[in-house]
């Protein structure tokens, strides 16, 4: 009866192990849509940020969920993927965002020179600081 | 005489560009894959920036590291956080010659594009058969080649060495468009 008890028991925790390795493993991606942004801020901000001290930029923004506010300089689907360009007051550089596949498919009801914020992670700076799985909050 | 200094650097200026020729894409394609018997591994960037400078044959890439993105979310924490330190090292970059390099037409020609890749703090030269087409006023580039993690100074651990392949097949798609300053 005891011997039962055991065995029964580790067979419980057995499974139970193996069900939450499995279910880290399958672990989804952050959902930006219901996450709250790390840090708000203008594009001039984080432009300006990246353009002066790209290290310690770096290590504020990287992996961080940011609400960008600027002004929309460029928007195109590439392969069904949004991409919107919010314009900085730097010569060079913008803030280029990479829409999640939902966002994608609401581009077009932008408008050149309007006013947006958007959601996404930030992956860093080449000639532009990037952000990626974007969603729009608002139009 | 104001005025005729500002023709001139004008003049110079728009020379300067037409001779330089330069092509750039801030939204290029890289995707790698792993192959193994137990899983296959892709992950993908569409942020690369390339520029192919036509007149002196050359070609300069970057990458952010933290751009790939994976299907499940622990091996994109993996990637950058045990194998890649994407904090440590967040862009790899190529910069290299087009050898041989003559006009490129709408057919499809092949190069030989040779350079030093850097990934994970680690350079090395690499020579990457390319395929170049040009398509209205863009410049068209795609390829494949094969890295090895050993090479960059990658460590797997023990435990997931089966499921990695040691060799990485990476693959490019470019579309680069006329660059104006």
């Amino acid at each position: 009866m005891n011997k039962n008890k055991i065995i029964f028991s580790i067979l419980i925790i057995g499974i139970l192990c193996f069900f939450i390795s499995y279910k880290m493993y399958n672990r989804p991606h952050a959902n930006i849509t219901e996450s709250t942004p790390d840090i708000t801020l203008t594009a001039d901000t984080i432009i300006a940020a990246f353009s002066s001290d790209e290290t310690k930029a770096n290590s504020r923004y990287l992996d961080k969920i940011l609400n960008i506010t600027g002004t929309v300089s460029e928007f195109k689907l590439e392969k069904n993927k949004g991409i919107i360009t919010l314009k900085t007051n730097q010569d060079f550089g913008s803030v280029l965002c990479h829409l999640s596949e939902s966002a994608s498919q609401n581009i077009h009801s932008l408008i050149v020179g309007q006013k947006i914020t958007l959601k996404g992670v930030c992956t860093g700076y080449l000639m532009d600081v990037i952000l990626v799985k974007a969603e729009i909050i608002n139009e | 005489m104001k005025s005729t200094y500002l023709l001139l650097i004008c003049f110079l200026f728009s020379y300067n560009m037409q001779s330089q020729e330069q092509y750039l894409t801030k939204n290029g394609a890289i995707t790698f894959f792993s192959s193994t018997i137990i899983e296959d591994i892709k992950a993908e960037n569409n942020q690369v920036l390339s520029i192919i400078d036509a007149s002196k044959s050359k070609m300069a890439i970057s990458i952010l590291i933290k751009s790939f993105l994976f299907k499940k979310a622990l091996m994109q924490e993996h990637f950058n956080e045990n194998y890649l330190e994407s904090d440590k090292f967040p862009k790899a970059t190529f910069k290299g010659d087009i050898l041989n390099f003559n006009n490129v037409s709408s057919l499809d020609a092949k190069y030989d594009v040779k350079g030093i890749i850097t990934i994970h703090g680690v350079s090395k030269e690499i020579v990457v058969p390319t395929i170049f087409k040009r398509n209205g006023d863009t410049i068209f580039v795609k390829g494949e080649f094969d890295l090895l993690l050993e090479d960059f100074d990658i460590k797997i651990p023990r435990l997931l060495l089966k499921k990695i392949a040691k060799e990485i097949n990476v693959t490019f798609e470019f579309n680069h468009k006329p660059y104006n300053r």
